[in-house]
């Protein structure tokens, strides 16, 4: 009997500590939410009632008239911000991707003189940080006249050697077998790449995509430097403008256009967030 | 005889298909990298070569010429009261960011791994942040940390604390903005010391646990000793990372209050982008870039040594 009770008061115990355990981290996890939340709400919320104290948690009069106003108002150009860094960003994921795993393919499975060479010089950039040749790109685009166009934003983007070492590492680990077949019924080697190695790549192709997206969608420094048009710019460098031109007199307008830039990234995350963790983890250990 | 006279023609022949076959191989190779070579050469070496030949002349936009001037960018960079500041600054904040999110993205990391109620909500939540756009984060934070309206004092009021000038003071001003950027970042530390931690065998935990070693002398005796490289390569990593700060000063604070947020990067952007002063911002640039390779090259060496172990 007395075994049964100590047994009985150790699962209490038990119990007791999980939930305590569970009730201090879902505080955590709603103060590391918290300030999206905020944004979302102040950006629901009339401007005048903004600067309430307290501050309202939850608007109480709910409106949409600070996306209206974003979209409508002739000195901001919203809409055009969010096309610009869609369509850069797609771009350039799809560019990247493409020019990418076709070198990666072949430092991975063709043989030819002076391939391994090439590969180490390659990697030995990867050293020098980007910071060293922003200057000299810049004028470079000065020189081709792609300042404050697509082409400056979506071009530089291709020389990334981070996802030419990521995906030859992982298509290295392709049995070779396949392809041996493949060349035996006469394939080409463009068709092997094209629908045996990438087919089969498709989780590290993924991976790259996000991380190759995110970073352009949410790049802030050089689409600074090479935008100046107001149509032109892409969502991070609209927001600066937005927020250094409105920010003392109409902070909820400001907060809709951080939900603007924001929100649909959160949304695609949260459908596909075990893909993109799994995919962020994958690309961050080839970092190592 | 017929034999013999017909095995070399026959391997002649194999030979010469081989050599075909060898010779389209390469052929294809090169075709299917040169796209990407032309890329790299194009926006990689040549700007390389070419901010290092820049940072030894006199290179303003507005001028036509462009004359050789030896060391005078570097002797001008090391008498740069503002450049010797902003490096202070930079450190100080990169310091703070990679201390802070060490700790913390590691605590995560070794709650979400435990087979605990809530895990993906957890994981997903801590990681939501490092998806925002630099710019973003800052809209969002330069509003909590408003002194007189942000929401931030307004929690700390109810503990009956006195408004902080989150923002304002130059003294308190880089370890808040490190705090953003501990809030937008510590998700992806988490994720590489998750996988980290994975890779410690189970059957240690067991032998210490039977050799009865508390939590704590397991984490600090099993744990610890096998997530070195780990810890190693997310210091070293996010340090890099957090000396190229920019956004987070130019958005929220301006460089403010005074210069006492001002970063290198927004030294390198005020001085080639503003000013048009493009050869001294090289000088700088290479500057910045030789710290920046002689830490990774410190971690490189770290790195060989775990494998020799």
């Amino acid at each position: 009997m007395a075994a049964a009770y100590s047994d009985v008061g150790y699962r209490r115990i038990q119990l007791l500590k999980k939930t305590l355990v569970q009730i201090v981290l879902l505080f955590i996890a709603f103060v590391v939410f918290f300030p999206i939340m905020w944004m979302i709400s102040q950006s629901l919320t009339p401007n005048s009632e903004v600067w309430d104290w307290p501050p309202q948690f939850i608007p109480q009069h709910p409106t949409l008239e600070n996306y209206q106003t974003l979209f409508t108002r002739q000195d901001l150009a919203i809409g055009h911000w969010f096309v610009n860094s869609l369509f850069v960003s797609t771009i350039t994921t799809i560019l990247t991707l493409f020019i990418t795993s076709l070198a990666a393919y072949s430092f991975a499975r063709l043989r030819f003189p002076g391939r391994d060479i090439i590969f180490f010089i390659m990697l030995s950039a990867l050293v020098i940080p980007a910071q060293v040749t922003l200057i000299p790109i810049f004028l470079l685009m000065r020189d081709f006249k792609w300042l404050d166009t697509y082409h400056a934003l979506i071009w530089p983007a291709m020389a990334n050697v981070f996802a030419v070492f990521m995906l030859r590492q992982f298509f290295l680990g392709i049995p070779r077998e396949l392809e041996e077949a493949a060349i035996l019924d006469g394939a080409t080697r463009f068709g092997i790449y094209w629908r045996i190695i990438l087919p089969m790549s498709s989780s590290a192709l993924t991976a790259l995509a996000i991380f190759v997206f995110l970073g352009s969608w949410n790049d802030l420094f050089w689409p600074l430097i090479v935008l100046n048009r107001l149509e032109m710019r892409t969502l991070p460098v609209g927001l600066t403008v937005l927020s250094s031109a409105y920010y003392t007199r109409e902070q909820s307008l400001v907060q809709a256009g951080a939900v603007i830039a924001s929100v649909p990234v959160l949304i695609f995350y949260a459908f596909f967030q075990r893909q993109i963790l799994k995919g962020i983890t994958f690309t961050g250990m080839a970092g190592m | 005889m017929q034999k013999v006279a017909t095995g070399p023609t026959l391997q002649g022949r194999i030979g010469q298909f081989q050599f075909t076959l060898r010779r389209q191989e390469a052929v294809t190779g090169f075709l299917f990298i040169l796209p990407f070579v032309a890329f790299f050469v194009i926006f990689r070496v040549w700007p390389a070569i070419q901010a290092i030949l820049m940072s030894f002349r006199q290179w303003e936009v507005l001028m036509p010429e462009h004359p050789y001037i030896g060391l005078n960018n570097f002797r001008e960079l090391m008498n740069d009261d503002l450049w010797w500041l902003s490096l202070r600054n930079t450190s100080l904040f990169a310091v703070l960011t990679v201390i802070g999110n060490t700790l913390i993205s590691l605590a995560a990391a070794l709650v979400v791994i435990q087979p605990i109620r809530f895990q993906t909500l957890y994981r997903v939540v801590f990681y939501a942040p490092v998806l925002l756009s630099v710019s973003s984060v800052c809209v969002i934070w330069s509003w909590i940390l408003n002194k007189e309206f942000g929401v931030l004092n307004y929690f700390l009021s109810k503990f009956g604390i006195a408004p902080v000038p989150w923002t304002a003071d130059p003294n308190i001003v880089i370890p808040s903005l490190s705090l953003v950027t501990i809030w937008w970042g510590f998700g992806f530390p988490m994720l590489v010391f998750m996988a980290g931690l994975q890779a410690i065998p189970e059957h240690l935990y067991e032998a210490a646990k039977i050799d009865g070693a508390n939590a704590w002398q397991r984490f600090r005796f099993v744990t610890l000793p096998l997530l070195r490289p780990t810890i190693l390569f997310v210091t070293v990593t996010q340090f890099i990372a957090h000396l190229q700060v920019f956004g987070q000063s130019f958005i929220i604070t301006g460089g403010g209050p005074g210069r006492s947020s001002y970063t290198v990067i927004m030294h390198l952007y005020y001085t080639a982008w503003r000013f048009y002063r493009m050869g001294y911002g090289a000088a700088m640039a290479v500057a910045l870039g030789i710290v920046m390779i002689v830490l990774t090259l410190i971690q490189f060496r770290f790195f060989g040594r775990r494998e020799e172990e």
